[in-house]
Parts: structure tokens; sequence; C-alpha cells
């Protein structure tokens, strides 16, 4: 697993998409904190993030939809698959190697909460929540993006099915207001990832909610191994 | 080493891999032969536990590819037939990613991939971009991947195609130093290499075995009648009739000719008389004898011969 990581996230690098990632992710990010904190003069960030949210989910399939797709195309998944480890290992490898680009960008705007701190009095409780409720909400995009990926064989084809799922999951959580049967509403809610990064923008790390996310982000995962091996049986 | 039992491979109602059995023993060179489609790719794919099979069994070194992936994957070294590259890293870079993805127990790395980066002779572009780098070294930096980690048993599906002449003998020369110590199976579409290189061949069509021995008993057991050629100078329909007239000869064809010479070729088995006999016949008819020879049945007309010549197309056999 660490030999797939490595590579792959050094490929980040080597070619133009880590950087062209980070690039807009902190352009992106640094607009926001400047708009929703230092002009608006506010030290909360949970605002920042509510918007951050629905770039992420137009900017993070960019890291994942060449994950798998890429290997097909070229036939190095013939490397991959006949050498002696597991398809797990490939999976997670590859996985954690776009989650490290990503946490990475992360890791450069933890400079906000140091500027907001001296600036006035930093909501550490909420800003932490913040981060952690973010990181792993990205966690299920970046598992949706890989899932889709390992399936087609065409980048623009797996960015196009994420975006879809994603889409599908940000309305989850408008279209349930319209929808008159109150359990349905409540499955609904319930559901939504997306809906559930309310929770931690109060400040609350909902033990609930980390379970939720981790294990969407796991189950997306098992789907990715499973499309390896439905191929490699078929 | 490697023990193929009753290997079927379906795709919906159609067989890729129909009953092969076959194995082969340690420190043997073994020889993969047929027309393209004919499940070559299919068998290696699957003693590599890169793709399943329908049914059957495949022992690797007494380990079962389905049971033990990890045990049989860790004695082999497949070269596939698209070399598995990644071409945003440079030979080096990528030789070491392989190495790590291998697992390799092997204390001094450095060393390790030096001493494979010199069996294959890509020194001069080890810190080259794979990308820059032409279709007969990608093929190396490729069979060097496969090299990485000294694994007992080689796989290597068409290690020769696309390279040049000189590259061809040396890839050839540096198989047949390898198959001194490791057991290899190699596929090829040229006949004289697999002859040249291998210990024994097999010949595969339709996903089914159509035959098995060394390179010679197969040369011995198909064409048992020996070939001649001869080169005449005069009418052709003469000639042949005057061939045809003897009846230790079968099977003349006129293959080449140019003005009124003729060359003809036919099955026979002649003792030392009926040669005389032949030569008096065509003096006779004043039609001279120009150039006599025999010739042995080679492998593409045995080839030929078990997969029918419609179904084989080996256009590029230029050897």
């Amino acid at each position: 697993m660490k030999a797939i990581f490595n590579r792959e996230f050094n490929s980040y690098f080597t070619s133009m998409l880590g950087y062209v990632f980070l690039s807009i992710f902190l352009m992106l990010t640094g607009f926001l904190f400047y708009l929703m904190n230092i002009k608006a003069l506010n030290s909360s960030m949970k605002y920042m993030f509510g918007i951050l949210i629905n770039w992420a989910l137009f900017l993070l399939p960019l890291l994942t939809m060449r994950l798998f797709t890429e290997d097909r195309r070229m036939k190095t998944d013939q490397l991959l698959l006949t050498a002696p480890i597991t398809i797990k290992d490939i999976v997670f490898g590859k996985f954690f190697a776009a989650f490290g680009v990503f946490l990475t960008g992360m890791l450069i705007t933890l400079i906000f909460p140091v500027i907001l701190s001296f600036l006035g009095s930093l909501p550490v409780a909420e800003t932490i929540s913040c981060y952690v409720g973010f990181i792993l909400l990205c966690s299920v995009i970046l598992a949706v993006g890989a899932f889709m990926s390992s399936i087609t064989e065409n980048q623009i084809i797996a960015a196009v099915a994420t975006y879809g799922v994603l889409v599908l999951m940000l309305l989850m959580g408008s279209m349930s207001t319209y929808i008159g049967n109150e359990f349905i509403v409540k499955v609904m809610l319930w559901l939504s990832p997306i809906q559930r990064f309310n929770d931690f923008t109060l400040g609350i790390l909902n033990i609930e909610s980390i379970v939720y996310y981790l294990s969407l982000a796991g189950l997306f995962l098992f789907f990715t191994v499973m499309s390896f091996e439905r191929r490699r049986l078929r | 080493m490697i023990t193929v039992s009753h290997l079927t491979k379906r795709y919906g109602d159609k067989y890729a891999l129909n009953d092969v059995n076959f194995d082969v023993k340690k420190g043997e060179i073994l020889g993969f032969l047929g027309p393209n489609g004919a499940g070559k790719s299919t068998t290696m794919n699957i003693i590599t536990g890169y793709i399943s099979y329908t049914e059957g069994e495949v022992k690797v070194d007494g380990y079962d590819i389905m049971d033990n992936p990890m045990e049989v994957k860790k004695r082999i070294g497949y070269l596939p037939e698209i070399p598995p590259l990644y071409l945003d890293m440079t030979v080096w870079d990528y030789l070491e990613f392989v190495f790590a993805l291998k697992n390799v127990k092997t204390t001094d790395m450095k060393e390790h991939l030096q001493s494979v980066i010199d069996t294959v002779k890509i020194d001069g572009v080890k810190n080259r971009k794979i990308s820059n780098l032409s279709k007969g070294y990608r093929q190396r930096v490729g069979f060097a991947g496969a090299l990485i980690g000294d694994p007992d048993i080689l796989i290597l599906d068409e290690p020769t195609v696309g390279l040049d002449p000189k590259q061809i003998i040396e890839i050839r020369n540096a198989i047949k130093e390898l198959g001194k110590k490791k057991t290899i199976i190699f596929s090829s579409h040229i006949l004289s290499e697999i002859s040249s290189v291998c210990d024994r061949v097999i010949i595969i069509n339709k996903g089914k075995i159509v035959a098995e021995d060394t390179p010679q008993n197969l040369s011995a057991k198909i064409g048992d009648a020996q070939r001649m050629m001869i080169r005449v100078s005069g009418d052709k329909e003469q000639a042949e009739s005057i061939l045809e007239s003897f009846d230790s000869v079968s099977n003349v064809t006129c293959v080449s000719s140019l003005g009124d010479t003729f060359d003809f070729e036919f099955d026979t088995k002649m003792s030392n008389e009926d040669k005389k006999e032949l030569f008096f016949a065509f003096a006779q008819n004043s039609i001279p004898i120009l150039l006599q020879q025999e010739t042995e049945v080679s492998l593409e007309e045995i080839f030929l011969k078990l997969t029918s010549a419609k179904e084989a197309n080996y256009e590029s056999d230029i050897q």
C-alpha cells in the first residue's frame, strides 16, 4: 500500500494536476476567507466552510477522475494486479494519495485560524469541528470519485458520474422540504451527507455523524474493491 | 513447477480456452505458439492471477492461484503483451516502484536494480522519462520490471514484438541465459525464435492445445517425409509430369518461377538410386537441373498444417 501511495501521490506533482488543484483550492479558500472573515469582521469560519462545500463538490472529483481509469487505459493495472499485493492495498493506496493531496491543501489553510486568533477571539471548538466535518465530508466525496473512476475507462465519464452522485447528495437535503411525508423527510435528511455537515458548523462533534461519514466513505471504497473483483471474475 | 489442468475460460457462451492441460517443469523454457486470439495471452493472464477462469485448476510451485494468490504472485515475473509502464516516471523511479510493489526482501536495492538494468541493457536511459523512450526500450524496461525480485518463474508475452533485429537477438540471448536458472513460459509469433530458444513447444489454436512437443520432434512427427527443392530450366508442365511419374514423390508444388526456370518443392524419401533416375529422367527430356537441395519441414509449415492456413495470420514472420 505504501508503494502505491507514494507513486500516486508523487504522480499528482509530476503531472500538473496536483499543482492545478492546490492553486484553485487555495485561491478559492483565500477568497472566501477574505470575504467571510476579514471583510465581514467575523471570526467564525463556519460561513466560509458552508460555501466551500459547494465548491468542493466540483473541485474534488478532479483529483479522483484519473485514479483508476488511467491504469486501465495504460494497462498498468496488469502490473498492480499481478504483484503480490491485495486489491485492498491498491484501492486504499490510491484513495489515500488523493486524500493526501486534499489534506495538503487543508493544511495550508490552517493559516486562516491562526490569523483570526491574532485579530480577534477564535471560537476554537467550532473551528476544530468545522475542519473535522469538512475533511470527513470530503473523504466521502473522494471515495465516491474513486468508485466512479474504477468502473469506467474514461476520465471524463468518471468525473461526470461522480458529479451525478454528488448532485443527488446535494439535492437530498433541499428536495426533502417539498415532500409531504414527514417520515421520508426525516430519512432523507438523516441520509444527506451535506445536511449532516450542519452539526459540525455548530461546534458539535457528533459521534453518530463521524461514524456515518466514515462508513459512507468505507462503503464506496468497498464498492471500488468489488468492482475490481468483478472485472477480474468476468 | 506450473501445472495447468482442465483450464477453461468462457466469456458468455464463447470459449476463450477450452480444457487446456499442460505442465512446465522446473528450469524448462516453454514456447507458446498460436495465431492471434488463440488464447495465449488469456492463459498467461490466468496463470499470473490477472483474470480468473471458469473451470479447472492452476498450480504454481504447489500453490493454487485461487487459494494462495500471494504465494503464486511472489514467484512469478510477468511481462504482459503491452508493457505496464507509468509513462510519467523515469526508468529508475519505475523500477524502484516495482521493487517496492513486489516487496522484495533484498538488502541492497540499488545493487539489485543495477544488475537488472545491466541484464536488459538499459543503463544508458535509466534517468530518462519512460514517455520519451522508443518502443524497443519500453519493452526492455517492462522486461526489467518482470526480472525485479529475481522470481523463479518468468512469463513473457511476446517479448520481442516491435523490436529491431539486433534487439531481438539481445532479448533472445537474455532469455536463453535466464533459462539456465529459471522456469520460463514465453509466447511468440516468430516460429524460428521458439525453435531456437525453447525446450518444448505448445501450439494453441481457438483455445485448444493442438500440439505439444520438442521443436525437433514436431518437425519429425509432422514432416516425416523429407522435402526437396529442385530448380529446372525448361517446360513447366513437362517437368511436373516427370516429377509426378516417380512413386516416391508427392505434393509437388511450383514455388517460384523466373522466365523458363521453375522451382519445385515436393515431399520425398528418395534413395540415391532414385535420385540418379530423377537426374537421367530430366536429362533425357533435356531439362537441365540447375539446383537441387533438401529442405527441412519448417515450424511454419507445421504451424500452418495444425492451425489450418485460413486462420493463421502470421504475415510478419521475417526471420
